[in-house]
């Protein structure tokens, strides 16, 4: 087992709407991610995914708001720190992040090296303009982007050049863990090929020591991501080895939703497409038993009267559920 | 470079195209209308003199000015000789000084008056309408009522108002003029102490009035650009929130930019208003005076200065904004 | 459609901006329901200053009662402090009076002082001829505030002989609800002795009738115009959006004296500055409409009625029209405002409507500034106009901004 580079326990963390309403979006989250490793996390639009992601960084500004909960990373506790602590020692140095979006997640008005000189200042501000040009010229020769993009504004980038530039500007300091909110769901299969390839080589190259991958896109994380975790109504419901999450998922949920995707393995032509019903549960007020009941097929009374623990089975996999392995595989055997 | 020059290039040339249809407008729109303009002005000039040598001059002016008897293309044509000369004929009510005198004196005082002014009034409109967009909260709430009621006043209420306040009632500065009615123009402390007092409603005037209008554009686009995804971005690289409320200002500034041209000529509207209210020597109280004595050389002449004007401001508008925003390069590019 | 409804009105500011112009309207309709004076009658004289004024003949035909009121104290306070400060150089000066013994805020004592000491005649060195006079103008002011015996009427008998009445104590009073001939004027009288405020309501309708007329026009060139170059495209669609940028760029300003002072007084009518006014300022609705019909121009629900093969009328009522009503009805609600504001600016330049029979705000404005009611303190003449404008304008402002919060929500923050 190689060292952890990320852990995170029981972390909470909500929105803050303008009707000063509350949104538990992220609900008693942990996870651990070893050195070399990389998680997928998946779910529908508004599990709370993207939520996490920002939760996740440890600097949290408005509406999101922290609760509770330690995110710990290569042994060192940033939950407690000051949040310009964190911003100076932490993001981009320790931890960084690709936004969903890159189209506008570039200041339009800016050259991509004053960007990157801004970014370097902000951690060193002793940081001669010289070196930073070098180490950004070799960085995106080394990631296979034409340095001639740094003399760019990122309206004379196309759109995958754009999201790449985005990937090297991120990881530019070397950080130890990498959070990518959904980097390649807005571009062309092209595009999305090279990004892949590209975060792939990240790891590869030892610029990045782990990785937290988000998307809706189940076959994605089967092919990126050496585990996956699912998460329903801002909690994990289920987490395990991509292998074993997409050939042979446990919680109804990822049944439901594995089922819903068709993943290019053999023998996949004569699974059925399941659709789960409903939508998921409003999260201004979480209902207080098992947060899938109202959508799920084996549904039993007692499931709604408490909250359902985080359970473990087999090699560090978890599931959360109130029915034993054995109850749902005799369930599942039914089909 | 080559992008800016093809940008600059087309820009001025759409100017002087722009500068072309003005002047046309501005000599055929009196001669379109019904009946015979030209001998209706001429007789509405006329109305209220006795002296049958001073009507008969009128006539002859008229005649001579407007080329009655000659086909309207060659009356253009001796129009635009003319102007190019800097002749615009002799003025009716100040005869016979010549309308390029009465104006070569009039545009200084006009320019030194709007010009910082509107500037001054863009600047701290977009300043305060920042601000309220960062700050937010009770001060915005507050002060947003008072930045929408000052860009609604009209721009003549706005002077009327000071005029009336600060020179009638507390008596601190002068209500009309451009220096003290008893000095002669020179270039001494005395006189120089003198405009600058009669400088203080007029000019304050134009920049309350500028300042509400500009604020609440920078206000929303400062919030819009504050809600950005590369705000977000940014924050996550670790830079800090002084610095990227720097890039969010900078963006929002641009659009108020575009903004600034495309209002000027409003603007300028409203400021000749203004003037007028003072007596201000400029323009403003030029064409007051010339519509109220129908003197039509004056009247021509000074809407057509006051087109170029506007017309010249805004090309150094655009021309400045080629090189604050860099998107307009990279369009020239493709 | 009520859903709609109930989301502008939740929106703070467009309910504060319709609360005011419904106010502003409903004074236009209601008020000369109870006052039926012809708002231009000239019944006062130049800039008279808000108040009742009394029927002096009434009061003199009506009955005194005696009040133990001390009249003169309170007539006293009106003496200004720059007459007491002169009051008191003058006793300083030439009285004798040492400067601690005087107190301007205590009127009574100050007089009390001037009456034992003041003389006219008195040597006065240093002081010019004309210095003199106003002390004596002074001290003639003063003996008639003070001046507490009766005063008497006379009326002319029979004989043409001038008959005493009974005198008139300074203590005595009438009830002014026994005067039966009075005239209120809320906001005085302007130059030509029209009551203002009768003037004000009847000219804020005519500016209304002027701001809805030229935005109208405004509103319909700038709709076709820009429907036409922004669905319709190509080369029309450049040539529309040449002539708007010309006319963005040319000042509408100069337009509007151009064509105001070509078209000559005679013909300006209300009607004609309104057309005037709104065939000049529909660039910027041409604009924005053209814009948001692009953006339209390629969403699938107008390419399935392409596809479907339905006329360009009913393409442009069915699919476009609809979904930019919303930015039109903004542009509608600006262009009134600013309609009104060019007329008021028009005016005082003196290019407004030639008219004697109805009054707008810009005449109304014109006039004040023609007589300087500034200068002469006769606020009440101008700044219940310019309050006017203002209010007009702020109210249809918020209107359009709350319109806005609720159209982009991008706004709201």
């Amino acid at each position: 087992m190689g060292k952890i580079i990320l852990k995170v326990n029981n972390l909470n963390t909500k929105y803050i709407t303008r009707q000063r309403e509350n949104i538990f979006a992220v609900n008693d989250v942990s996870l651990e991610i070893e050195e070399g490793k990389s998680l997928g996390i998946a779910g529908e639009s508004g599990c709370g995914k993207s939520t996490l992601a920002l939760s996740l960084m440890g600097y949290y500004f408005a509406p999101l708001h922290y609760i509770s909960g330690d995110i710990i990373i290569d042994g060192k506790n940033i939950s407690g720190m000051k949040p310009d602590d964190v911003r100076k020692q932490i993001l981009g140095n320790e931890i960084a992040y690709i936004p969903q979006s890159a189209m506008n997640a570039l200041n339009p008005t800016q050259k991509i090296i004053s960007l990157i000189e801004d970014v370097i200042h902000a951690h060193n501000p002793k940081a001669a303009k010289k070196d930073i040009y070098d180490l950004a010229k070799e960085r995106f020769e080394l990631l296979g982007l034409p340095s001639e993009v740094l003399q760019k504004h990122p309206v004379e980038l196309s759109g995958g050049m754009k999201q790449r530039t985005v990937i090297a500007i991120s990881t530019i300091l070397s950080p130890k863990v990498l959070i990518a909110d959904e980097p390649s769901s807005a571009l062309d299969v092209t595009s999305q090929k090279m990004v892949i390839k590209m975060l792939k080589s990240l790891m590869q190259k030892g610029l990045i020591k782990s990785m937290i991958f988000i998307t809706h896109e189940l076959p994605l994380l089967y092919n990126v991501t050496d585990d996956i975790m699912v998460m329903y109504a801002g909690q994990i419901v289920e987490k395990g080895t991509a292998r074993e999450m997409v050939f042979d998922p446990m919680h109804p949920y990822s049944k439901g939703l594995m089922g819903s995707i068709i993943v290019p393995e053999a023998g996949s032509k004569n699974r059925k497409l399941i659709a789960i019903p409903g939508t998921p549960p409003n999260l201004k007020h979480p209902p207080e038993g098992c947060r899938f009941a109202e959508r799920c097929r084996y549904v039993k009374p007692e499931c709604k009267m408490n909250g359902v623990p985080l359970k473990k089975f087999g090699e560090g996999r978890m599931y959360r559920c109130i029915c034993s392995i054995e109850e749902l595989k005799e369930a599942y055997g039914d089909e | 470079m080559k992008g800016y020059k093809k940008y600059y290039t087309k820009k001025i040339i759409w100017y002087v195209i722009t500068l072309v249809i003005a002047v046309i407008l501005n000599f055929l729109l009196p001669r379109l209308m019904p009946g015979d303009p030209v001998s209706a002005i001429a007789a509405r000039t006329a109305v209220g003199m006795t002296s049958q040598t001073a009507i008969q001059k009128v006539y002859e002016d008229y005649v001579k000015a407007f080329g009655i008897d000659k086909p309207i293309y060659v009356q253009f044509f001796n129009y635009i000789t003319n102007a190019l000369k800097g002749n615009f004929g002799v003025s009716f009510i100040y005869y016979p000084r010549t309308v390029s005198d009465i104006l070569a004196r009039s545009i200084w005082w006009t320019v030194c008056l709007q010009l910082p002014a509107i500037i001054v009034g863009w600047l701290l409109g977009n300043i305060l309408g920042a601000v309220a967009a960062y700050i937010k909260g009770a001060w915005d709430k507050a002060v947003l009522p008072v930045f929408l009621f000052l860009s609604n006043m009209p721009a003549f209420g706005m002077a009327i108002i000071l005029q009336f306040f600060f020179a009638v009632y507390l008596k601190w500065f002068p209500a009309s003029l451009g220096y003290g009615y008893d000095m002669i123009p020179n270039l001494s402390l005395k006189f120089i102490g003198s405009i600058i007092y009669h400088y203080q409603l007029p000019f304050w005037s134009i920049v309350l009035i500028t300042i509400g209008g500009q604020a609440i554009g920078m206000r929303s686009m400062s919030i819009y650009e504050l809600n950005a995804d590369y705000v977000k971005y940014s924050r996550f690289l670790g830079i800090k929130d002084r610095k990227i409320v720097k890039y969010v200002f900078r963006n929002a500034m641009l659009p108020q930019i575009t903004g600034l041209a495309l209002s000027l000529g409003t603007m300028v509207g409203g400021a000749l208003v203004a003037e007028m209210i003072f007596s201000y020597p400029g323009l403003g109280t030029t064409l007051l005076s010339a519509i109220t004595g129908r003197d039509y050389p004056v009247i021509s002449a000074c809407t057509l200065i006051i087109t170029i004007m506007v017309l010249i401001a805004n090309l150094i508008v655009e021309i400045l904004y080629g090189f604050i925003d860099p998107r307009i390069k990279a369009a020239q590019q493709e | 459609m009520n859903n709609l409804l109930k989301q502008v009105f939740r929106s703070s500011r467009f309910t504060i901006g319709f609360v005011i112009f419904i106010i502003m309207f409903i004074t236009i309709i209601f008020y000369p329901l109870f006052v039926r004076d012809d708002p231009l009658a000239m019944i006062g004289g130049l800039f008279n200053k808000p108040g009742t004024y009394i029927s002096v003949s009434d009061v003199l035909n009506t009955d005194y009662i005696d009040l133990k009121i001390d009249t003169s104290a309170a007539k006293l306070k009106s003496i200004s402090i720059e007459d007491r400060q002169s009051m008191a150089d003058w006793l300083v000066k030439f009285g004798n009076i040492k400067k601690s013994e005087i107190n301007i805020n205590d009127i009574a004592a100050l007089v009390k002082l001037w009456n034992e000491n003041y003389s006219a005649a008195a040597a006065q060195t240093g002081l010019l001829y004309a210095e003199k006079q106003q002390y004596i103008r002074l001290n003639n002011q003063i003996n008639k505030l003070i001046n507490s015996g009766d005063q008497y009427i006379a009326t002319k008998d029979d004989n043409g002989q001038l008959v005493e009445k009974d005198p008139v104590s300074p203590r005595a009073f009438v009830n002014s609800k026994d005067i039966i001939n009075k005239k209120t004027f809320v906001l005085g009288t302007d130059n030509f002795g029209r009551d203002v405020l009768t003037e004000l309501v009847a000219a804020t309708g005519t500016s209304l009738k002027i701001g809805l007329v030229a935005g109208t026009i405004a509103t319909f060139i700038g709709l076709l115009l820009g429907l036409l170059a922004g669905y319709v495209g190509g080369t029309l669609d450049d040539f529309i959006l040449f002539i708007t940028n010309l006319f963005t760029v040319i000042p509408s300003f100069i337009l509007l004296v151009l064509i105001s002072f070509s078209v000559g007084q005679s013909a300006r009518g209300v009607m004609l500055t309104a057309s005037i006014i709104g065939l000049t300022s529909w660039p910027w609705t041409a604009r924005s409409v053209r814009s948001q019909v692009i953006s339209l121009r390629n969403r699938d629900h107008v390419n399935l009625s392409k596809l479907s093969g339905h006329s360009l009328h009913k393409i442009i009522f069915t699919d476009i029209l609809p979904y930019v009503a919303s930015y039109v009805v903004m542009a509608f609600i600006l262009q009134i405002s600013s309609g009104i504001l060019s007329e008021a600016q028009l005016s005082m330049l003196g290019l407004g409507p030639a008219t004697t029979k109805v009054s707008t705000l810009g005449l109304m404005m014109n006039w004040a500034m023609q007589y300087k009611a500034p200068i002469a303190g006769a606020w009440w003449a101008f700044l219940p106009v310019i309050l006017a404008i203002t209010l007009i304008s702020f109210s249809l402002n918020l209107m359009n901004t709350g319109l806005d919060q609720v159209f982009n929500p991008q706004l709201r923050d």
